[in-house]
């Protein structure tokens, strides 16, 4: 059995939020791009969940090689994380992810993972933090015409189905898919673990194979993007807040009172 | 040739008679509809929920197609996906607009792809630029908009709240019966066990208390509760309460939690990051309290009390009940 999860590096959410919230998140000259380029680039945080799941799986006793894919230009220390974590497999696409939208990824991921040996899961975080898109995992399923499970918390592995419980806005639901299954996982799966330090020096030893979309017999029209990013900006937010001052029961009341005199409150 | 429609499409009963978020991709619909001189067409899939006739009259909609099948039961997205894509084949649509909900966050990509078309999720307006689309989106949870350029036939996904509807006046139309073969569709998922909730819904709420990570242990999420029901609110809470397990995800508020409006939200020991404000600043007014006083959250809120979150709120639950 093989399953393959697919990773994407981000800009550190929690950076690109403590920017703007000062104020100082700023996009450069070309009016699309971010210019701090003190914020960290790390894994986007539900692929790493993603990793997670399938690591938990193994504990559980499933056997299976565990393959993680990236596309992007420099994903080295994403895929040495992955390896150290226990992933056998490491594919890197090679291609700056600014020529790409979702699709076009999608299509470069659909590919490289039926190129590669198929999969009976694909494991992936449920959208990335930085377009928060999500279309992904979706079109990878559609490409491979698998069927896609969406928002796990938890995912048991039996023989050839998964019983996933999702985490839905409507509180958990149980759903049983057969493999071969993209499946995305959302933050209610809890903590990722942390390599060890030998797991880190012996996953040196795994080297990712390289890929080009050249090699993986795609026509230029299909990896076209059919999204452009025209621009980016950063949105006002209109700040007009009146304090409450006093001990706690009397801005308890005051703040009763403006509430009501406003209408707010009946 | 007349011009190819633009197409509202929506799933589901909702509560009120109409479909979730009908009625503001309509608005967006109808608005783009006429920048295009285009028809506007809307599509039910499943049973004809009570208020779509009257509805579509108010939004200038021209043609309303029902695709009912036995098939077509909520979550059953292999369907969806096979009767949408054979309607959009057959209408051959400028665009496709749909609510975004976590269903439509399924159908949207696989129908863009069977069609051909862009996919675009987290729309909050759109506009035409030739015979592309010219879409403005939100990204880093909140952070940033981004404004996309999108090629013909896309099928693009409008956040909760993206506009307030404004219906104008027209006649209830009559819906139209779409027929479609899904006998050779078989739903690859099987739901074993249902997720229900009855309680009352966060994004129906009027006021809702939130707590956040500020409230330090799981025992005083009660607080939060009772200062809801004082306010005659329902509670809510950010993203690590749930992670931690405190409350379950049907509690989140947020980017990708429950996408609110109420009038009165009151948040309590949360900090306010980008994708828990994508949940609430909607909100009429917002309320803080928080005992760091550059805390992001009073940016958003309307009125602010810096201070412990254990000793601020039983007093406002005393106040509240005192009223
Ligand atoms: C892709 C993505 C999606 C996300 N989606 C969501 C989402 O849907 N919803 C969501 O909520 N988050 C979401 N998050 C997480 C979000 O970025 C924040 O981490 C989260 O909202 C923080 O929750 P918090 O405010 O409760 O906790 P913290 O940020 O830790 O803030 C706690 C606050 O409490 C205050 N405080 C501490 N003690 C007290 C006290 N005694 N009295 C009063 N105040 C006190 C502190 O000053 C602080 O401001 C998402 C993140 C990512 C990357």
């Amino acid at each position: 059995m093989r399953i393959v999860v697919c990773v994407k590096e981000v800009l550190d959410p929690d950076a690109v939020n403590n920017y703007a919230v000062a104020g100082r998140l700023e996009i450069g000259a070309d009016g699309k791009t971010l210019t701090q380029t003190a914020i960290p680039r790390l894994m986007n945080g539900y692929d790493e969940q993603a990793i997670e799941a399938a690591l938990r799986l193994r504990d559980a006793g499933a056997e299976f090689t565990l393959c993680v894919l990236s596309v992007g230009s420099d994903p080295d220390k994403l895929l040495k994380h992955a390896a150290a974590l226990g992933a056998e497999e490491l594919i890197s696409i090679q291609v700056d992810p600014a020529t790409l939208d979702p699709q076009a990824t999608a299509k470069l991921l659909a590919s490289q993972i039926q190129a590669s040996g198929g999969a009976e899961v694909v494991f992936c975080g449920r959208q990335a933090s930085d377009d928060d898109q999500g279309v992904v995992p979706v079109l990878i399923a559609e490409h491979l015409n698998m069927s896609v499970v969406t928002v796990a918390r938890e995912i048991r592995l039996e023989s050839d189905a998964l019983t996933i419980i999702r985490a839905t806005p409507e509180g958990d639901e149980i759903v049983r898919a057969a493999c071969p299954a993209v499946v995305t996982i959302t933050n209610e799966l809890g903590e990722p673990r942390y390599p060890t330090a030998s797991a880190k020096i012996k996953a040196r030893r795994v080297k990712p194979t390289i890929v080009t979309p050249a090699e993986l017999s795609l026509s230029a029209e299909e990896i076209a993007p059919k999204v452009l990013l025209k621009q980016q900006f950063v949105p006002e937010v209109q700040g007009n807040c009146e304090f409450l001052e006093g001990d706690a029961a009397q801005v308890a009341g005051q703040l009763l009172e403006k509430l009501r005199a406003e209408g707010t409150l009946q | 040739m007349s011009q190819q429609p633009i197409v509202v499409c929506s799933f589901g009963e909702g509560r009120d008679g109409l479909p979730p978020g009908a009625e503001e991709v309509l608005h967006i619909g109808r608005n783009l509809a006429q920048a295009c001189e285009a028809p506007l067409m809307w599509v039910i899939l499943g049973p004809l929920p009570e208020r779509a006739s009257a509805t579509a009259g108010l939004y200038g909609v021209q043609n309303l197609h029902q695709i009912d099948d036995a098939k077509l039961e909520a979550n059953h997205t292999d369907a969806q996906v096979a009767a949408l894509a054979a309607y959009g084949k057959a209408q051959t649509p400028q665009a496709i607009l749909v609510h975004q909900t976590l269903e439509a966050r399924t159908v949207a990509p696989r129908l863009a792809a069977r069609l051909g078309g862009a996919v675009v999720m987290n729309g909050i307006s759109i506009s035409p630029i030739g015979q592309n689309f010219e879409i403005t989106a939100s990204a880093y949870g909140g952070d940033t908009r981004v404004i996309y350029e999108v090629g013909p036939k896309p099928v693009l996904a409008f956040i909760p709240n993206a506009v307030i509807p404004e219906p104008g006046s027209g006649s209830a139309i009559d819906a139209e019966p779409f027929a479609v073969d899904l006998s050779g569709v078989e739903e690859r998922i099987e739901v074993l066990e249902p997720a229900h909730f009855d309680g009352p819904r966060l994004d129906d709420a009027d006021i809702i208390v939130s707590g956040g990570r500020g409230l330090g242990s799981q025992d005083n999420y009660s607080l939060i509760e009772q200062l809801a029901e004082a306010l005659g609110g329902i509670a809510g809470a950010s993203r690590p309460l749930v992670d931690d397990g405190w409350v379950d995800s049907s509690h989140q508020v947020g980017l990708t939690g429950r996408i609110t409006r109420p009038n009165l939200y009151v948040a309590i020991g949360i900090s306010g990051a980008s994708q828990h404000m994508a949940g609430c600043s909607a909100a009429k007014t917002i309320v803080a309290v928080n005992r760091d006083p550059e805390a992001a959250i009073f940016q958003h809120a309307r009125f602010g009390i810096v201070g412990d979150a254990l000793e601020i709120v039983p007093e406002l639950i005393r106040a509240a009940s005192a009223g």
